[in-house]
């Protein structure tokens, strides 16, 4: 971790004059990592530059070119934010045109942390780090092994702790819609705690986040009562990726499957019937 | 023997012409599915079907024309899409998958339409009501 910082400080410092300004993190005088914009006229905040703990940018760069139309920015991104941007592009709010992507390299230790299949940026122009390899979701795949009765159990026991305090939702890099269905009394109903069966807060959400989850783990990680909610997230990433053959962030070109109609062999993959 | 809940969302171009075409045949059906119509049965949204698992449905049902025939064109191209990862969802929460069944039936199919009714229903009052499972 020590030699990507120095590194990542001198890629930012050469970029600065080409861009308006570079959003990576910074640690605050109290010790509190948080998203930052570096210019170039105050180029000495460089030495609070921080990369570990990680925080989702995508959001924070999506809201300056909101509110910049015309400014031309770089972002410091991990393989996640990266996926992030990418899919935030192909919903029409991001223009990568605008974005220089700086792509921050996982290490091995963090790639466990977030149990992330590919912790390498595969778009950004300059990267920073050696390359890391993916790690098995372990959580994911021992939830796979349990049946019926124990999956329903398992969820009734993590539920129960849920407080519905709308965390997940709030961190997450993909959620940018105005209007959410998880605000509307129809759906999740105010004030009900514990979650009914089935969970609707939960089974809205990771339905809305088909072929949009970027597998960044943060909701997890925001999570005050530690529910594993990507297990759900990473199990539907892992059918539509069978089915649509679209993985999340990857391919600039390709557009989401809910974008378009049925392709060739697509029907046949899903399951129903004929 | 408890009778089971059902609710089928029938697409108004075809599986609902469906319906009136099996009545007119006078096919018998067990009376346990309760027909709500829809414009296009992509107007199902994931929601909808969740929702009515939370209010006590021990099965639910989403009939739609065939992929090719929708009065939208791609309308059920949308159903197709959806339903079936609606369907893994529930998998992986614990819920029977079994519950939740997606089937084209068009105008002309009063027989098929009859019989997938016939099937499900069967199907679902084999199965402990929803309400006991889910506790």
């Amino acid at each position: 971790m020590s030699e990507r910082l120095p590194a990542l400080r001198e890629a930012i410092r050469k970029l600065l004059p080409e861009v308006e300004g570079v959003l990576g993190l910074r640690r605050g005088p109290a010790g509190i990592v948080t998203p930052h914009l570096f210019v170039a006229e105050r180029a000495g905040e460089l030495d609070a530059l921080a990369i570990w703990p990680k925080e989702p940018l995508p959001d924070v760069l999506r809201k300056i070119l909101k509110a910049h139309p015309t400014a031309k920015l770089a972002v410091v991104c991990r393989r996640c934010e990266e996926r992030g941007i990418v899919e935030m592009s192909k919903h029409a709010q991001i223009d990568l045109a605008r974005v220089t992507l700086i792509g921050l390299q996982c290490t091995r230790a963090e790639a466990e942390f977030c149990r992330c299949a590919k912790p390498a940026t595969i778009h950004a122009r300059i990267t920073v780090g050696k390359p890391g390899e993916g790690v098995a979701d372990r959580v994911t795949d021992d939830f796979l092994k349990k049946d019926q009765a124990g999956r329903l159990a398992f969820w009734k026991e993590h539920f129960l702790h849920c407080i519905k305090c709308y965390g997940c939702r709030n961190v997450c890099p993909q959620c940018f819609c105005n209007v959410c269905a998880l605000e509307d009394e129809t759906w999740v109903e105010t004030g009900r705690l514990p979650m009914p069966v089935p969970p609707m807060y939960h089974l809205v959400r990771a339905m809305h986040m088909t072929a949009k989850c970027v597998a960044c783990r943060e909701c997890e990680e925001t999570c005050p009562t530690g529910i594993p909610l990507a297990i759900h997230f990473r199990l539907i990433a892992r059918d539509v990726e069978e089915m649509f053959k679209y993985e999340t962030g990857a391919a600039i070109e390709q557009s989401p499957p809910h974008f378009l109609v049925l392709e060739e062999g697509e029907y046949e993959r899903t399951g129903l019937p004929h | 023997m408890y009778e089971p809940k059902i609710i089928g969302f029938l697409c108004n171009w075809c599986s609902y012409r469906g319906a009136d075409t099996a009545g007119m045949a006078r096919l018998k059906y067990p009376p346990n599915v309760k027909i709500v119509r829809v414009p296009c049965s992509g107007r199902i949204s994931p929601e909808l079907v969740l929702r009515t698992f939370r209010e006590g449905a021990d099965g639910v049902m989403v009939l739609g024309c065939h992929i090719g025939d929708c009065h939208y064109a791609t309308g059920n191209h949308r159903t197709a899409k959806r339903m079936p990862v609606l369907r893994n969802l529930l998998a992986y929460s614990g819920i029977d998958p079994e519950r939740f069944y997606i089937n084209w039936v068009s105008a002309a199919e009063g027989e098929k339409f009859a019989t997938v009714i016939h099937q499900f229903t069967e199907k679902i009052r084999a199965m402990p009501p929803f309400s006991e499972v889910v506790g």
